[in-house]
């Protein structure tokens, strides 16, 4: 009987019952996950998606039965009066907002040569301007409640520098640059601001890449295989969490190794 | 509410968040130029009217209080 009862109990404690997390774009790969990781604590979920409807829809069907559900708006983050209309979007449709995710982001990889200024400047407003917008958007409503969380999503292309992702490589470094400045500003307020920074993981993104430089990277992965969406997932969970109260300003990476 | 009460309410959460006497305080002064406010302060200020009035102030209202008169001014518009 006690065994059925250990059995039945959840694996992981409900570590952000309750709370408000907005993701933005989160209806595939890594912000999917974390969708599904915060859900799966028991928190609630708004989360953005520029286009990809039913894929949102999905996610949202899919946690339905977990926490306290997930709302999928439709956004295009550049734009930072709908990243405002997407925060007050939040804290009507759930009463409140504990925390944020910015995750949407793009790769336009070329060798610089090729590299039109286009492709440039797509993937720093995605990345980086996004990033700035929806922190900004947020920071408010964070400050007055004297508490908050941040979580963006880096890369260790931003730490290392990667061939062909110039744009990419400099949109992450200064994803963490703000947050290192953002943690240090808004840490008087209860709010904590972190960086998540993956190596491979396996999501549409890496899907994309060239087969012969996925295998190159694979054998120079300690671990010896790409990382788990999932793994991402919990780890922002965890970030989000009270538990993670100390932690500010850090770029945590997860690799498998890859930058030792 | 009475507007004297706001007007003294306003003064002494401002007062207190600058950590100053109430009485030396112009009500004119510049928060920032004079005062030394910064814009940590006006946010805290901002939080605090609401706190006190129950009331919610539109984040766009934030760079409207240059003043303790102006805090007063957007503190009444929002109190019915």
């Amino acid at each position: 009987m006690t065994q059925t009862i250990a059995l039945l109990r959840p694996a992981v404690p409900p570590m952000l019952k309750d709370r408000v997390i907005l993701i933005t774009g989160g209806s595939r790969g890594i912000g999917r996950a974390i969708v599904e990781a915060i859900c799966a604590a028991g928190g609630r979920a708004a989360f953005t998606y520029q286009s990809r409807k039913a894929d949102a829809e999905q996610v949202v069907r899919q946690v339905s039965g977990e926490g306290g559900g997930a709302l999928a708006i439709q956004a295009d983050i550049r734009d930072f009066k709908r990243t405002q209309a997407v925060v007050a979007e939040t804290i009507e449709q759930f009463g409140r907002l504990d925390g944020l995710v910015n995750n949407a982001g793009i790769t336009r990889d070329k060798a610089l040569m090729m590299m039109s200024p286009e492709d440039w400047q797509e993937v720093l407003d995605t990345n980086l301007t996004g990033t700035f917008n929806a922190c900004r958007a947020a920071i408010v409503t964070f400050m007055k409640q004297k508490a908050g969380r941040i979580v963006n999503i880096t890369s260790v292309a931003g730490l290392m520098g990667a061939e062909r992702q110039v744009n990419y490589a400099a949109s992450k470094a200064g994803i963490i640059g703000l947050t290192r400045s953002l943690a240090k500003e808004v840490a008087g307020y209860g709010i904590t601001v972190n960086a998540i920074a993956p190596g491979y993981i396996e999501t549409g993104m890496t899907a994309s890449l060239d087969a012969k430089r996925l295998e190159a990277a694979r054998t120079q992965i300690p671990v010896g295989r790409f990382g788990r969406a999932g793994e991402v997932g919990s780890l922002a969970a965890y970030l989000l969490s009270g538990a993670a109260g100390y932690i500010t300003g850090q770029a945590v990476v997860i690799d498998g190794g890859l930058t030792l | 509410m009475a507007e004297r009460k706001i007007d003294q309410d306003v003064m002494a959460l401002i007062a207190d968040i600058l950590e100053m006497e109430p009485g030396k305080i112009d009500p004119n002064a510049h928060l920032v130029e004079d005062l030394g406010m910064d814009s940590m302060m006006a946010l805290e200020i901002l939080a605090g009217i609401e706190k006190r009035f129950k009331i919610k102030v539109p984040e766009q209202d934030l760079p409207m209080i240059t003043s303790v008169n102006r805090a007063i001014e957007l503190t009444k518009k929002y109190v019915k």
